[in-house]
């Protein structure tokens, strides 16, 4: 069973673990780096709660493994606030639509529409609620997060929702 | 209580921002998975690949091996922990449970051995390398199978777990049924759901020294958690500390620990390290208690205006084999005809074990009586030729009809089922939906409308010993912010959100300045937690109402200060104002500092500080009311159900968080379309659960979930506030709302029979007239109580045999036990016979009540009336050995219950 | 669900990734993408002793134009399927079905090459190559060799791929400019696996069907060309056809399973139905009364 050495950069801070090649990125974010923040809902790529950035796409990060991620960039829902703390504008959305109840299924939420938003992307609402199929949440049916990719579309087209 | 009407006011009745988000959208929550702690190990378990059989041997030598597992324990090692798998109502189970399986396995899944080693990956590689020899017996899967099987548990007199009702039809009740202008026959085939919380089950167990154990444990009451461990493994000595700060949903599945948490829990106790074990979703959906697999056929007599006369019910409902409460579902029968006119209704319902995972609760564990009424009601609606709005109108019990009760003596105040039909009817316009209706079936779309109403028991308190009141606790710190303990627990239901809005509602601060802790059973008092619609309602009056406890502390306080009349002194914002005098007003913060540091300039009789607290026992029953309707449109090219609309009209009383409220029914309704359409938890002949992966087990996504429209009305309720409980209405009203619109959509093609889930393939068979599914209609196993034939007495509990005949020595004195659903009762017999006469009194410590009855042998049979529960006739029948009392005794609806009694003996003077 | 232990090797050639195939007689298994495989490590499902990471080689990716054709490297990612103009002007049902291919998430992740490996019964790519006519080129130590897409597949999840044996390019002869596009599918939602479906293409000069390829996903055990559909359009003018007759001929090569998710009868009935409006649709001809 082989281990191996493994650096990178996660949420803008350099992360280097020695981990047996069986560790999926999702177990080297929880365990290794501290990112609790990353949830395992299922652990076989259909609930999406384990979602994070790598190198700019959102990712099932239960379905890599943590050697794969070897010198790539990853964020998490814990480095998308400012640093004075100001909520990431798909935070905010999701806060003031009341996207989300228990919050198992947030994280990997909030990272997909990261990915999708911001850097002058500006995706359509179809195309944000077609990335939205990929997140399983037992608790709010949906209305919020529906409310919050509508705000963020707009946003992005420049208007007022 | 006086009704406590709230007008949206400062905070309540706003959708503020939910104190939760910020946390949780960080991914800064507190889960049981975030948790670790310094030399902590990891649990996994080997868990039985089959149904049923005996457990021959366990080998766990090659799996100690593997470096890294420090230990393996099998049911053998926790044996000697007294272990009582006690139910959410805190009685012993039916049957003997063990944490692990002694001997036996009885379901797949069932969790024989449990590894512990330096991580997760380590367990699972040990737990692979145990070997186990089972002798496979061919299990019991079905309530079918239950039915005419063989027993799933040797030491059971039968495979029903639990009953009540009547075996037999009464005579008068067979006579409406049969003598009726339209008798109409519903049957619904429920399949098994798997609750499925996005955070499966876990627990992390410490033990902190020899009489402190801390649990960290994903669950829906820390308080209830810590009762329930302390009584089940027998640990009255000992500081059980539960927290559970951030819980991915409940659903009814974590009201308390089941065999695996409290296998963890005494390994943690025996073995000395922190133990942590997080179910992973294979096991949630294999092995964590699941619900609903019911059938039900129900009658309803209906005179020629559509107007109902008489009903019977038969239930059943598969409690496999380990069931968390034992449960043949009364609460169907209490609720189904609770918000319409029902003469007569007559029952027999039934729990049924099986070698499959046991039962657990699901929001709203009753749902089944709206769905087989509200489809019953469309259907006799299209068999009579009556308009499905027109046949409720006759039947729904209105306002003008109030105060009264429910054919089960249920007291029915203020219910508005019937006044939220007629909300929603002004809402959507019917005529225009028919017309469309009408033109889309010439192209050959098929658009349906299915509409139901209903109403929800919440905010039950006092009847069980569980279902408590619940207690705030707030106080205004020395810096004027406000900080609150409560009671509640959420997992996902946003109480640090609404309890918030209600302090600070009624104490005159801003609602950021309140800080609500919850989550951690050292602080607070008892309560079950999130269980049964009902911690709005409760922890809302409570809050409430220690909040004014302690904004008229303020009061005397600032009135005593300024030397002015209290009822000059008004809180707002924080500050304290004097009515006419803004040169007067202080600081909250001003006012706290004296009353903390400064006990001189206190008034006498002042308690110092500024702390509140109030535990509010609401009414016994809160019932919320509610109408939905959807629009659907069936697909004749695939079966595929688009949902094109759906309005919810419910009336919650109060809403203390609009949003919340929505975001509660959301969530039912969402859960709704997920049963009628998608989600089926199967096992095939061999027990073996079918479903294991979310690739297979669908929840619903955001495609199947449409916008929801909400019509609110809020009559407020008796409670302090006014709240009606909401969390589990969308799960109950959903399902026979959906199931209506589709039956309406194919109402030219026939009935759609209601066997959940109803599959494009259903559908499609029958829009095409014919079997597409691939199987005959899972035609339930119970027969109508009219028409038919019941299921035999062979299958159902006989009474227990009669001894051989010996002379009747009843007289004197007995100490007798009575098993009924809600609990042992101990009491008293005295008896005296002369000849075939008999009489005597119970007593107990509700009192002493006398009777008479018959001798015949050494059997005894006499009638006793009581009033509470209900008024019933409680029928004794019990038969005399020696010392020794057996029988049983008829409790009227609530069916039968054992009864063992010993004789008293004098003691022997000197 | 954590997996079983196993050894890691990510080689950063073809040549390399083949030798250690070899060494590991039977043992190895490569890693693509991952969305499939993962699942399956971590249910422990699949316990290979070693496990070939081939993200790194290069060689094994991009689109190119060959004689007659485009070749796409088997670890083009899914997303850069959907994204490549080429393929979108020249292949543009590959790229349709490519867009109902799981979701938006493991797209990113996952490879056209691992789908087309894995030979799942429902899936898009394996049916799409079928029906386009594409040949899978297969490297060993043993040398390379073309086996095409409607001899590669052998029965669920089988593909006549040996333990040794690497996917390392796939080509799609060339389809005419303007030529129809033919994709259905019936899935409950999107990214679910689909109950059934279809794809292909067709040709259409001087009013005749000169050229058909059609091929069933879901339908059988592996991807079903419709071979005698085709046989029946192939030389028709499109006045000729009954989307009907056709529909029939093309459920006649299927076989069905009954699984979970839907029943042989549900999967015959409604693909004979969708066959014949998709066809119908494409051809943009009427149905015949």
């Amino acid at each position: 069973m082989s281990k191996h050495d493994v650096t990178m950069t996660i949420n803008g801070r350099r992360h280097s673990g020695s981990v047996e090649a069986r560790i999926s990125l999702a177990d080297f974010l929880r365990d290794e780096a501290g990112y609790t923040g990353v949830h395992l809902g299922c652990e076989h790529g259909v609930c999406g709660a384990c979602t994070v950035i790598v190198d700019g796409n959102a990712v099932r990060s239960c379905l890599m493994l943590a050697v794969q991620a070897e010198g790539s960039g990853v964020k998490t829902a814990e480095g998308l606030a400012a640093p004075d703390g100001a909520l990431h504008p798909v935070q905010q959305a999701m806060l003031d639509e009341h996207a989300l109840q228990c919050g198992f299924c947030t994280p990997g939420v909030v990272m997909t529409l990261a990915a999708l938003t911001g850097d002058e992307k500006k995706p359509t609402e179809e195309q944000l609620l077609a990335a939205m199929s990929g997140h399983l949440c037992r608790c709010t049916g949906y209305q919020g997060i529906r409310r919050a990719v509508r705000r963020l579309a707009g946003a992005e087209a420049g208007g007022n929702s | 209580m006086t009704a406590h009407e709230i007008k949206a006011g400062r905070h309540i009745g706003r959708r503020l921002q939910r104190k939760e988000d910020p946390r949780l959208l960080s991914g800064r929550g507190q889960f049981v998975d975030d948790i670790s702690l310094p030399g902590m190990l990891h649990v996994a378990f080997a868990r039985s690949p089959i149904a049923r059989g005996n457990i021959l041997s366990i080998r766990t030598d090659v799996a100690r091996e593997v470096d890294g597992v420090h230990a393996i324990l099998t049911q053998q090692d926790l044996a000697r922990f007294k272990v009582d798998m006690i139910n959410f109502y805190l009685l012993p189970p039916e049957l003997p449970i063990t944490p692990l399986a002694g001997g036996r396995v009885c379901y797949v899944g069932e969790p024989v051995a449990l590894v512990i080693a330096d991580s997760r990956h380590i367990a699972e590689d040990a737990a692979s390398l145990i070997e186990i020899e089972y002798a496979e017996e061919d299990p019991v899967v079905s309530i079918a199978d239950a039915r005419h099987g063989p027993l799933v548990h040797a030491e059971s007199e039968s495979n029903i777990v639990q009953q009540m009702g009547e075996e037999e039809v009464s005579e008068e009740l067979d006579a409406l049924l049969k003598g009726a202008a339209h008798l109409v026959t519903q049957k619904v085939v429920h399949q098994r759901i798997s609750q499925s919380p996005m955070e499966t089950r876990g627990v992390v167990a410490v033990r902190d020294g020899t009489e402190e154990l801390t649990l960290y444990i994903t669950c829906q009451s820390p308080h209830m958690v810590a009762r329930w461990t302390s009584l089940a493994l027998g640990l009255p000595q000992t500081a059980i500390r539960v927290i559970a700060k951030d819980v991915g949903g409940g659903f009814g599945l974590k009201n308390h620990p089941w065999k695996e948490e409290v296998a963890v829990i005494l390994a943690a106790l025996s073995f000395g390290r922190p133990l942590k074990w997080i179910e992973d979703r294979y096991e949630n959906l294999i092995a964590a208690n699941q619900a609903r697999e019911q059938e039900m056929v129900l009658q309803i007599a209906f005179d020629g205006d559509g107007k109902m006369l008489a009903s019977h019910g038969d239930y059943s409902c598969n409690n496999g084999a380990c069931p968390q409460v034992a449960d043949c579902n009364i609460a169907v029968h209490m609720f189904l005809w609770a918000a319409y006119k029902m003469p007569v209704y007559g029952f027999l319902t039934r729990g049924w074990y099986s070698n499959t995972v046991g039962l657990a609760a699901y929001r709203g564990p009753w749902a089944m009586e709206s769905l087989i009424r509200e489809t019953a009601l469309d259907k006799a609606a299209r068999q009579i030729g009556i308009d499905p709005l027109e046949i409720r109108r006759r039947n729904l019990v209105t306002l003008r009809d109030q105060p009264t009760a429910s054919c089960m003596n249920i007291p029915i105040e203020d219910i508005t089922a019937a006044e939220c039909l007629e909300k929603l009817v002004a809402y959507f316009d019917i005529p225009a939906f028919r017309k469309e209706q009408e033109a889309a079936r010439k192209e050959g779309r098929y658009l349906g409308l299915g509409i139901a109403t209903y109403v929800e028991p919440t905010g039950s308190a006092g009847s069980i010993a569980t279902m408590t009141g619940e207690l705030a606790q707030v106080r205004i710190e020395p810096t004027g912010m406000v900080t609150a303990t409560m009671s509640t627990h959420s997992q996902g239901h946003g109480t640090a959100t609404t309890m918030a809005q209600c302090i600070a509602d009624r104490l005159g601060v801003a609602y950021e300045e309140v800080t609500v802790y919850e989550g951690d059973s050292s602080r607070g008092g008892f309560s079950p937690g999130a269980a049964g619609s009902r911690q709005g309602v409760i922890a809302g009056g409570a809050a409430i109402r220690a909040a004014e406890m302690l904004a008229d502390k303020v009061k005397v306080l600032a009135a005593h200060l300024l030397q002015i009349n209290k009822e000059l002194i008004f809180i707002e914002e924080g500050m304290v104002h004097v009515t006419g005098a803004s040169d007067k007003s202080r600081t909250l913060r001003s006012i706290a500092e004296v009353a903390y540091g400064e006990p001189s300039r206190l008034p006498p009789g002042f308690e110092p500080g500024l702390e509140a607290q109030f535990r509010y026992q609401p009414p016994p029953l809160t019932l919320t009311s509610g109408a939905n309707a959807c629009v659907v449109e069936v697909s004749g090219e695939t079966g595929f159900v688009k949902i094109r609309r759906w309005i919810s009209a419910e009336d919650c009383g109060t809403q203390i968080n609009p949003a919340v409220v929505e975001g509660q029914v959301a969530g039912g309704l969402a859960q709704a379309i997920g049963t009628v359409l998608l989600e089926e938890m199967c096992f095939d002949a061999r027990g073996n659960p079918t479903a294991a992966t979310y690739k297979d087990y669908l929840l619903p996504s955001i495609s199947d979930v449409p916008v929801f429209e909400f019509v609110h009305a809020d009559t407020p309720s008796q409670t302090i506030g006014g709240m009606r409980g909401v969390g589990e209405g969308g799960a109950i009203i959903g399902p026979p709302t959906l199931v209506n619109a589709i039956s309406d959509a194919l109402s030219i093609f026939g009935e759609v029979p209601v066997e959940l889930p109803l599959t494009p393939a259903k559908l499609l068979g029958i829009i095409e007239g014919r079997d597409i599914a691939g199987h005959a209609h899972a035609e339930p196993d119970s027969k109508p109580a009219v028409g038919e034939p019941l299921v035999e007495a062979s299958a159902v509990e006989t009474l227990a045999e009669t001894p051989p005949e010996v002379p009747a020595l009843i007289d004197g004195d007995w100490k007798m036990v009575l098993s009924t659903p809600m609990g042992p009762q101990e009491m008293k017999g005295h008896f005296e016979s002369e000849g075939q006469s008999l009489s005597g009194y119970l007593s107990s410590p509700e009192g002493e009540q006398g009777f008479t009855g018959t001798v015949e042998g050494n059997r005894v049979t006499f009638d006793l009336k009581v009033v509470k529960p209900l008024k019933i006739t409680l029928k004794y029948d019990l038969t005399v050995e020696g010392d020794k009392l057996t029988g049983k005794v008829k409790m009227g609806i609530f069916g039968s219950a054992k009864l063992m009694g010993e004789r008293v003996r004098e003691a022997v003077e000197a | 669900m954590k997996p079983a232990p196993f050894d890691y090797i990510a080689p950063r050639t073809i040549a390399e990734a083949c030798s250690t195939l070899a060494e590991a007689g039977g043992g190895a298994t490569v890693l693509a993408g991952g969305q499939t495989l993962m699942p399956l490590l971590n249910l422990r499902m699949s316990q290979p002793f070693i496990l070939v990471d081939i993200n790194k080689i290069a060689e094994l990716k991009g689109v190119s134009r060959v004689a007659g054709g485009i070749r796409i490297g088997p670890m083009t990612r899914q997303c850069e399927v959907l994204a490549d103009e080429a393929l979108a002007r020249d292949l543009p049902v590959l790229v349709e079905a490519m867009s109902h291919v799981g979701h938006h998430q493991t797209r990113n992740r996952g490879t056209i090459g691992g789908s087309i490996a894995l030979g799942e019964p429902a899936a898009e790519m394996p049916a799409a190559a079928v029906a386009l006519g594409a040949s899978i080129e297969v490297r060993s130590i043993r040398g390379t060799r073309t086996v095409p897409a409607e001899q590669f597949y052998a029965g669920p999840y089988l593909t006549v791929l040996e333990p040794d044996e690497l996917v390392t390019g796939l080509t799609y002869p060339d389809w005419p400019q303007g030529h129809i596009t033919v994709f259905r599918e019936v899935a409950q939602r999107p990214g679910d696996f689909a109950l059934l479906g279809l794809v292909g293409a067709l040709v259409i000069d001087r009013g005749k069907i000169t050229r058909a390829g059609l091929a069933w996903f879901g339908m059988g055990p592996t991807p079903i060309k419709a071979r005698a559909a085709e046989q029946m359009l192939r030389g028709r003018t499109l006045a000729e056809i009954d989307s009907h007759a056709v529909a029939e001929r093309a459920i006649s090569d299927t076989a069905p399973f009954d699984d979970h998710h839907a029943s042989a009868e549900y999967r015959r009935t409604v693909g004979k139905r969708i066959f014949a409006r998709t066809l119908r649709e494409a051809l943009d001809i009427r149905e015949v009364a």
